[in-house]
């Protein structure tokens, strides 16, 4: 009767039973232990994506201003190129037109001479007659030298006048050029304006956009938004589909719920209306991991 | 959080299912003592059964018997199983053939009914715990779903302050969850097969038990009869 089982079952077995138990359950909490050192040592690189991008696309006003400032200053600058030229043109014209009427004049006065020659030879009687006749042509002459004085006097002065606007328009010009530069300030501190302005809404939409589980990485949705002053909505539209509903939905579930932007109301009035009263908004996931 | 391990997914959980996961382990801890002490007396219960047939049917005289018992139980007073009912019986046999009002009939009643109840101790002895395996068995993976499902609602309630359901928001919660139900099955399973295994070896020696006092009251009734 004393074999081994009888050592072990002093007390019915309970000590060695318990023993064994706590032994157990230490034994699996010491291999949870293992696994999780384990863990740490291959360590899996999760990747945590950025949250959201919503990027806001081509009708970003500021863009849209810079544009159009930009097309008017070359716009401005051909103008500027073409008058230059038109005047070039003139003035080439005109010295063209002096110096034909210059030889036309030697080429007259040098006739003159070989008649006054001839004259002086064939007709000797003559001479009186044409002294006097030469005097009156003399004195036609000097009329039309005069003429031709008056002309020049004119003509300088026309130049004069021609350089007077020319100064004129280039004072302009500088006044223009300063007035831009002034204005290209004026719309950088309007584009700090708007940017943060876009950021805030950009920032608010993005915490309010809860994305269905059918959006995928590459889905794009546009919301055409309308704003009041005060940063109320007034309504959003689906300009482009993502071709997904539920999507578009959301997106512009977003767009709701985010609604009002307060901070629309600080803006002074004209940079509002000129980049806030309509926005579009692109709805782009891109941290899905699908 | 760039890595989670179970441990982690313990310590994350919310108040409700700690408490269910330290009962469950409790009840795991409870359940595995029941265990390997059911398994010793079971051992020992099978052991006693074998080694006393043995010395039974090895010819000995029954009343050289009954003294080596005696002995043994004021050395270490320990007599188990068999023995026992063998002793309860040849004691009650003794006493009631030494009365010579007694009949025959009475005495091997006597002798008989003594055997029953032992038999009947023997056998809530041997079966004492056994109900508490089949319902650690049986209650403890409802016992872990209930913790499963009191995470999965409060992750589910964290979903709903965040302004992205992601599925990096719910996966830890609904992960913690799952492990109160990993518990529950840890508990469970163990439970289960020690208790058809306890129940079947239970069986053996219960009808081991009862054939040898079928035997012994047998040998009893030859006995009586002889002289």
């Amino acid at each position: 009767m004393n074999n081994a089982f009888n050592n072990l079952i002093i007390f019915n077995g309970y000590p060695l039973a318990v023993v064994v138990a706590v032994g157990l359950h230490v034994l699996l909490l010491a291999g949870l232990l293992y696994l999780q050192s384990n863990n740490e040592v291959e360590a899996l690189e999760l990747v945590q994506p950025t949250v959201i991008t919503a990027l806001f696309i081509d009708e970003n006003p500021q863009v849209r201003n810079e544009r159009v400032i930009e097309r008017q200053r070359v716009q401005r600058q051909q103008e500027r190129e073409e008058q230059q030229r038109a005047a070039e043109a003139a003035a080439a014209q005109q010295a063209r037109e002096e110096a034909e009427r210059q030889a036309a004049e030697q080429r007259a006065r040098e006739q003159e001479a070989e008649r006054q020659r001839q004259a002086l030879v064939e007709r000797e009687e003559l001479e009186r007659q044409r002294a006097e006749q030469e005097r009156l042509r003399q004195e036609r002459e000097r009329q039309q030298e005069a003429e031709r004085q008056r002309q020049q006097e004119l003509d300088r002065e026309q130049a004069q006048a021609a350089e007077r606007q020319r100064q004129e328009e280039a004072a302009r010009r500088r006044e223009r050029e300063a007035a831009e530069a002034a204005a290209a300030q004026a719309a950088r501190n309007e584009f700090e304006l708007v940017q943060s302005a876009t950021g805030l809404i950009q920032q608010l939409v993005q915490e309010h956009w809860s994305r269905p589980p059918s959006a995928r990485n590459g889905m794009r949705a546009i919301i055409q938004i309308r704003m009041l002053p005060t940063g109320e909505l007034l309504d959003a539209t689906i300009t482009q589909s993502s071709g997904d509903a539920a999507f578009d939905r959301s997106a512009e579930n977003a767009v709701y719920r985010a609604a009002p932007f307060s901070e629309l109301q600080d803006l002074p009035i004209n940079v509002f209306n000129a980049n806030f009263r309509s926005l579009s908004l692109i709805f782009e996931p891109q941290d899905l991991l699908n | 959080m760039n890595e989670i391990s179970p441990l982690q997914l313990i310590l994350e959980s919310s108040t409700g299912e700690k408490l269910v996961m330290l009962s469950l382990l409790v009840l795991s801890m409870i359940s595995w003592v029941v265990i390997v002490q059911r398994y010793l007396v079971m051992s020992a219960a099978k052991s006693g059964v074998s080694s006393f047939e043995e010395r039974f049917w090895s010819g000995m005289d029954l009343s050289q018997l009954y003294k080596e018992g005696t002995r043994i139980q004021q050395e270490d007073g320990q007599v188990v199983g068999m023995e026992t009912i063998f002793r309860a019986g040849f004691k009650e046999f003794m006493r009631l053939r030494q009365q010579s009002s007694v009949d025959k009939e009475a005495v091997m009643e006597g002798a008989q009914r003594a055997m029953r109840v032992a038999y009947a101790r023997e056998e809530e002895k041997l079966e004492r715990h056994l109900p508490f395996l089949a319902t650690v068995g049986s209650v403890s993976p409802y016992v872990g779903l209930f913790g499963t499902v009191l995470g999965i609602m409060e992750a589910f309630i964290g979903l709903a302050t965040q302004a992205q359901a992601t599925l990096q928001v719910v996966a830890p919660g609904i992960a913690s969850a799952l492990m109160a139900t990993a518990m529950g099955l840890f508990a469970a399973i163990p439970a289960v097969v020690a208790y058809n295994r306890f129940t079947a070896s239970l069986d053996g020696v219960t009808s081991s038990y009862i054939m040898f006092t079928d035997e012994f009251s047998s040998i009893l009734h030859r006995q009586i009869h002889s002289n």
